[in-house]
């Protein structure tokens, strides 16, 4: 896609973390590793939210901390803004974390204790010398703790004294202060319970709006993905499986995988819930370290042919802007009521 | 737990006397679990009321602090006592009470016409005994069996949860299982002495949407087998949607609102249950609606608000509702709620969210107004 639009393009991106890390099995060739991220391709553009999903240890963390380098990737390339983030030295890495900013999923973990929430939130602009006057700098900060919902009188309490939407909250102010040009938002709001989950994301949608941030969205939720983003990605053991706008990815998915896993989603209404037609997986995805040879689903897919064992299927544009990894992609609604509302 | 073998095999199990006439397999009456601690006392449960008959499923529902996992864990008899004390209210089983009953009983109790499943299948297993030893070992100590038989009967419950090659697993140790695998130990482990209630404290939280449709289902598969009744506990609409037939909401340590599946999708009466319903994000396709999240956090169970505990994030609530606990107001149905407009039935009208139904109901009156 030649989009001028393009804010962050991934490249092929691979990452393995070795398992044998002893001198015998790398002497003889047998070390193995888990091969986290497998030749992941996407692009972000500016203000828009981009929701990556999968099951756990499917690889979506692993991406979004490589493209922040947060983790070393093996291969590949991320662009952001056209400059290669995986060929940067320190000083530039620190001008890229300015543009670039991370909400983690523990609100309970990723605040440091010993730190007032004011400091918390005004670090960054010390790191990055933003704002050299202090009183200038607390008052930004106050200013701030009031656009994410929280009392600004309350700037030098400690993140103990705090549950964990007002936590999030926290992080995502630390998260704005910059005023970056995308965060990536790891699990943001799956350590909360669902009416404080409600509020994050109605805060996070604000705060788009007002200052046209682009979200990299991790989540395995598929319901909020739906609900925050504009175009989605399905990951399976490390693999991208398909990625679309919302709309058809919901509506139409192509891939089985992602056909199962939205059918597997329970709707929290039970007309509907009765009247689906559900697919149930059987078995466990297989282990990262010895992934199956071909396509890495078709372990367990409903439809999977010989040839799915063989030949890995690549990523294909099945419609324009939709793409899907399988031999047999077509456009294939699953019949729900819900869609015909 | 190392007593193998201490049961007489002509001791009766409760399960097998009938249920005395006018009662149900499990009335829950009134109950109220304090915990006393430094700080004060911790109201964690708080007036539970309900009833359960085989064959039925009741889903709990509310979120982290509302009580409902220490609602469950109080009719096993698994509260430190103290700092936990029984305030008020009995729970019966079959007619007789759980809450005076001594230890020795309450063993024989637990596990055996009474099972639960646990949330984390990660640490609900013991890591240093094989799956078999810790699937023998109810069946050992209620049912008298011997280490051969136990263990076969060990075989047959895995096999029977799907778990491939089984003869071979039985002998294997808990981290050589997956997550959900091991949940799946823990429901056949459960299931050993075929219990009368299975209660589930969030079986399928921390497990992946494809393995928590294996699981739902297979629960389902096993409570039409052996017509167990299940007390699921979750925070999660859309799993109660899928398998409860009764739905109890909890906030703050007290049921708010109690009915049937029905009732609590398509005619709630709180506000609290409408804030639930507003705050998950619909799976609709056409346009994206902002969703309405409910205010604020919930209160402290050691301080709570005086009135409603609900009023302060409430957006209906009057000086009534913050003065004066509502009482509870029961419809012929036997769904009850405890607020004082719910039987408003314009209040409820007004306010209550759309549902898939009304919905419906709207369009088709559309569509003969059109014609």
């Amino acid at each position: 896609m030649a989009d001028s639009n393009i804010l962050l393009r991934v490249e092929n991106l691979c990452k393995e973390f070795p398992v044998d890390t002893d001198f015998i099995s790398k002497r003889r060739g047998t070390a193995r590793s888990v091969h986290a991220v497998n030749n992941v391709s996407f692009d972000i553009r500016a203000g828009e939210t981009f929701g990556l999903v999968g099951e756990s240890g499917c690889g979506k963390s692993t991406t979004g901390r490589c493209i922040m380098r947060l983790t070393e990737p093996t291969s590949g390339h991320v662009y952001f803004e056209g400059k290669d983030v995986a060929a940067m030295n320190k000083k530039e890495l620190k001008e890229l974390r300015r543009n670039m900013q991370f909400v983690f999923q523990d609100p309970y973990a990723s605040l440091n204790p010993r730190m007032t929430i004011g400091e918390i939130v005004s670090e960054p602009l010390v790191i990055h010398d933003m704002m050299p006057n202090k009183d200038e700098r607390i008052e930004f900060v106050r200013g701030l703790l009031d656009v994410v919902g929280l009392n600004p009188e309350h700037i030098n309490r400690y993140p103990h004294e705090f549950s964990g939407g007002q936590r999030q909250r926290v992080g995502i102010a630390r998260a704005f202060a910059l005023r970056p040009k995308l965060i990536i938002c790891d699990e943001p709001v799956s350590a909360l319970d669902v009416s404080i989950q409600a509020q994050v994301l109605n805060l996070l949608s604000d705060l788009q709006q007002e200052y046209g941030t682009a979200y990299l969205f991790i989540a395995h939720d598929l319901s909020v993905v739906q609900h925050i983003s504009d175009r989605v990605a399905v990951m399976y053991l490390g693999n991208m499986m398909e990625y679309s706008d919302w709309k058809t990815l919901y509506a139409e998915p192509c891939h089985p995988y992602t056909q199962s896993l939205l059918s597997a989603v329970p709707i929290p209404d039970p007309d509907i819930q009765a009247s689906r037609n559900r697919i149930i997986l059987r078995g466990d995805p297989p282990s990262p370290i010895d992934p199956p040879s071909g396509c890495p689903f078709h372990t367990r897919c409903p439809i999977a042919q010989a040839r799915c064992s063989q030949e890995k299927p690549e990523l294909r544009e099945v419609l324009p802007g939709h793409y899907c990894a399988c031999h047999f992609a077509e456009p294939n609604p699953i019949k729900e009521s819900s869609i015909e509302l | 737990m190392f007593g193998f073998g201490l049961k007489k095999r002509n001791q009766q199990d409760l399960r097998d006397t009938p249920i005395p006439e006018g009662h149900h397999l499990l009335e829950v009456n009134d109950l109220k679990m304090y915990f006393h601690t430094q700080d004060g006392v911790v109201k964690a449960v708080n007036g539970v009321s309900y009833t359960l008959d085989r064959g039925e499923t009741l889903g709990v529902v509310g979120e982290s602090g509302s009580g409902k996992s220490v609602t469950s864990l109080t009719i096993m008899g698994l509260i430190d006592m103290p700092p936990g004390h029984v305030e008020g209210g009995d729970v019966l089983y079959r007619g007789k009470s759980l809450i005076g009953m001594s230890e020795e009983e309450m063993e024989s109790i637990r596990g055996n016409d009474i099972a639960m499943i646990f949330q984390d299948p990660m640490t609900s297993l013991n890591p240093v005994y094989t799956i078999g030893r810790q699937l023998s070992e109810g069946m050992r100590l209620h049912k008298g069996l011997s280490k051969k038989e136990a263990l076969d009967r060990s075989v047959e419950l895995l096999r029977m949860v799907g778990i491939p090659n089984p003869e071979q697993r039985v002998k294997e140790y808990p981290h050589e299982f997956s997550g959900g695998m091991r949940q799946r130990v823990m429901i056949a482990m459960a299931l050993a002495c075929d219990p009368d209630i299975l209660i589930a404290d969030e079986p399928t939280t921390a497990l992946d949407v494809t393995i928590q449709a294996q699981i739902i289902e297979l629960m389902q598969e096993m409570q039409q087998k052996n017509g167990n009744a299940i007390i699921m506990i979750t925070h999660d609409l859309g799993v109660v949607a899928d398998i409860a037939d009764k739905i109890m909401v909890m906030y703050a340590g007290s049921p708010v609102e109690f009915g049937t599946r029905d009732e609590i999708f398509y005619n709630p009466i709180h506000p609290y249950t409408w804030g639930l319903n507003r705050s998950i994000p619909e799976p609709v396709m056409d346009e994206k609606h902002p969703l309405t999240p409910i205010k604020g956090n919930p209160p402290s169970l050691v301080d709570l608000p005086e009135g409603c505990s609900f009023a302060p994030r409430c957006p209906y609530a009057t000086d009534l509702c913050r003065s004066t606990v509502p009482p509870v107001h029961t419809t012929k149905t036997g769904h009850y709620a405890k607020c004082h407009y719910c039987n408003d039935a314009e209040f409820v009208a007004a306010n209550a969210p759309e549902t898939s139904r009304t919905r419906a109901g709207r369009t088709e009156a559309q569509k003969g107004g059109e014609a």
